[in-house]
């Protein structure tokens, strides 16, 4: 049996699988048709409803549920919904087991996230370091400028303000009011 | 893998899985199924066993029979709802499910469960114990079910395709 213990394991396998069954166009279609249409269809549902109260349903459920010991912290406001991953629980989980079967599991994230949020008529900006940590702000389409300064959603919390983000943008995946996870800023 | 540790190849910070992945496991069959046919989920699942799975292939290898147990022992215990019971014999051990934790949760959830959902457990399986000198028969399915991981000494009758359930609407 395939279990949910150990989940974030074989999906991540899953994604080389896929990879070399139908190259990358099968990988993002599988996350934005298996996952975002189909196994998180209650996210999508709630996002489309209810907008930034509805993204405060679904992450705060399924955070807590996935990271008990808050490895995370989430800000909200009107007109922004942002999530600072302290200690992913998903990529924590392969860093610690040593699991590495795809190039970049942390593109899976915006892989569906995005093309949720864009039904949803949100866009996102996003950095991610590949180690278990990362920030995620989302906005309504259409929202002009880059992304907020450190600290000015998140307070204290924001993950840019640890002394081991990196300092060297060529380090990070930097997304910049986007929704595809092959939009990465250059 | 050390077994002295954990019998899980894979261990997490908390002591159970979530279960909503069990919606994740049953999207991703039905789009393997649905983009690319039976023929390739049955080989996707294969890969797997004999992949994904090798730490513990590995360890059922070394350890024969006891390790089998240990393991789904603490594989059950790791899964959310799970009410199974483990029983070893000279030749075989049992894994008698009385509730599958996937079927219950995708049920409560209100999903579209694939018809062929209790069929990925005989494919793996049979893979995993390929893989570590053992055989693997199902029987069962739809919410409950008895797996058998023998030594070839057992003399299992073939496995029974008919004797796997489909999952009922």
């Amino acid at each position: 049996m395939i279990g949910c213990y150990d989940f974030c394991g074989h999906y991540e396998w899953t994604f080389g699988w896929l990879e070399r069954a139908g190259g990358h166009a099968l990988v993002r279609d599988y996350w934005n048709e298996a996952i975002n249409h189909d196994s998180q269809r209650h996210a999508r549902d709630l996002i489309r409803g209810e907008g930034i109260p509805g993204m405060l349903k679904y992450w705060g459920h399924t955070l807590l549920e996935e990271s008990p010991d808050l490895g995370f912290h989430i800000s909200h406001r009107e007109d922004v919904f942002r999530i600072d991953f302290h200690d992913c629980p998903s990529r924590g989980f392969l860093l610690r087991n040593g699991i590495h079967h795809y190039r970049d599991y942390c593109d899976h994230c915006m892989g569906w996230t995005g093309p949720m949020l864009r039904e949803a008529g949100y866009v996102i900006d996003h950095e991610h370091n590949h180690r278990g940590q990362c920030w995620w702000e989302m906005r309504p389409a259409g929202t002009p400028g880059g992304h907020a300064a450190p600290g000015s959603v998140a307070g204290a919390k924001d993950v840019r303000l640890r002394a081991d983000w990196p300092r060297d943008p060529a380090q990070l995946d930097r997304y910049q009011k986007a929704n595809d996870p092959d939009e990465k800023l250059a | 893998m050390n077994p002295a540790k954990s019998p899980l190849p894979y261990t997490d910070t908390k002591p159970q899985g979530s279960a909503d992945f069990y919606y994740a496991i049953n999207a991703t069959f039905r789009y393997i199924l649905t983009k690319l046919g039976h023929e390739a989920w049955s080989a996707y699942l294969q890969e797997m066993g004999r992949g994904y799975f090798a730490p513990v292939n590995a360890a059922w290898r070394t350890g024969g029979l006891p390790a089998v147990a240990r393991y789904w022992r603490a594989f059950f215990a790791a899964e959310p709802g799970a009410v199974v019971e483990v029983t070893e014999q000279p030749d075989r051990v049992e894994i008698h499910v009385r509730e599958c934790p996937a079927l219950k949760h995708l049920r409560a959830g209100g999903r579209e469960i694939v018809r062929d959902y209790c069929r990925h457990c005989h494919v793996l399986g049979a893979a995993r114990a390929a893989e570590a000198g053992l055989e693997m028969r199902l029987d069962g399915g739809n919410g409950s079910c008895r797996h058998t991981y023998a030594l070839p000494s057992a003399a299992l009758p073939p496995q029974e395709p008919a004797a796997i359930a489909e999952v009922a609407p």
